[in-house]
């Protein structure tokens, strides 16, 4: 086995080992992963299958075809996030809306002495 | 209609300590109602607001100004707005024009009524070049992106009937909500035309304007939301 084997082996069970540590997830995502690292450690153990795939696809190595497949993969995590990114603004806009409603300051009570914060800290 | 229709301003502002106390002092002349929107502004927007006779409303962060806008529509037909009109805090639009946008609305000539810069040649002069290129460009791609073709565009001074501005929510933060509104007009099937209105460059308004840099970003934002929504 070359070095470079062992370190994605090490590296792709650091993942899996920081991704059920770390992160609370539901048992579909962790099957997922766990499904995606036993891949990747199949693959990396066993570079002659990936070369199989990559000739069968017309691809010429099995790096090249893991290059293409990787970056496909970034991409479309990216566009999750950024959509989960949105979503959490919108949600975040519609609780400041509420707060700005609800503490809006009528033009009556111009001299109110309320405190000028309109978010006092509570004691 | 009522016998006396009540008219909402609505003023986002962000920090504009500097223009807001003389820009509102005008608006208060005028006895409208007056909703500011501070949009979490780190300057003294804030307790200038407090001082003035207007409903004065604070988000607690940031946001952008379609932000700002949608609060104080909320707010405004929560409080039985029959007009609502959309006036920029940085002093650029005159306080004499907002008669000439809700009074199709008022006749019920029209339910949205846009003001433009471009309908007038005395106020299409009075545009600096470069930027009367710009909003060519902006007008040609806000025509393809909302099927709205109008005059002008990125014109923030607006007015709505109350029952168009109830069928709007704005979801664009930041200044893409310009074409959002344009495309939410044009879903709600309101009637909409255009009144020419005149903007008053200073160099205040100009340093605050948008660079072409922000048109870009407006069209990524676009056409990323037409991707999500």
């Amino acid at each position: 086995m070359r070095p470079v084997q062992l370190i994605l082996i090490v590296m792709l069970i650091g993942i899996l080992f920081l991704y059920f540590n770390r992160l609370r997830s539901g048992l579909v995502d962790r099957v997922v992963v766990a499904l995606f690292v036993v891949v990747g450690i199949t693959l990396a153990a066993i570079p002659d299958v990936t070369m199989k795939i990559a000739a069968f696809v017309g691809v010429g190595r099995g790096a090249d075809l893991f290059m293409y497949l990787a970056l496909v993969g970034i991409g479309f995590f990216l566009l999750v996030l950024y959509s989960k990114l949105r979503d959490i603004e919108s949600t975040i806009s519609e609780l400041a809306r509420s707060v700005a409603i609800d503490t809006a300051h009528e033009p009556g009570r111009a001299a109110d002495p309320r405190p000028s914060e309109p978010f006092p800290k509570k004691e | 209609m009522h016998m006396n229709p009540s008219i909402f301003v609505i003023v986002p502002a962000y920090n504009e300590a500097n223009v807001v106390r003389s820009v509102l002092k005008k608006l208060i002349e005028f006895g409208h109602t007056i909703v500011v929107v501070d949009d979490g502004s780190s300057d003294h927007t804030w307790e200038i607001l407090q001082e003035l006779p207007v409903h004065a409303l604070r988000h607690p962060i940031n946001l952008g100004e379609g932000a700002a806008l949608q609060t104080g529509m909320s707010y405004a037909l929560s409080k039985g707005a029959d007009v609502i009109v959309h006036f920029d805090a940085d002093g650029q639009h005159r306080v004499e024009d907002i008669a000439v946008l809700t009074a199709p609305i008022l006749s019920g000539e029209a339910d949205v009524v846009l003001g433009s810069r471009f309908l007038r040649e005395s106020d299409a002069e009075a545009v600096p070049a470069r930027r009367r290129l710009l909003l060519r460009c902006a007008r040609i791609i806000n025509g393809l992106l909302t099927g709205v073709w109008l005059t002008d565009a990125h014109n923030g001074f607006r007015a709505l009937s109350a029952e168009a501005a109830s069928r709007i929510h704005l979801h664009e933060n930041r200044f893409a909500h310009a074409s959002e509104i344009l495309s939410q007009i044009r879903q709600s099937g309101a009637h909409y035309i255009e009144r020419p209105t005149s903007i008053l460059y200073t160099d205040y308004s100009q340093e605050k304007g948008q660079s072409a840099w922000n048109g870009i970003r407006i069209v990524i934002d676009i056409v990323v939301r037409k991707i999500f929504r």
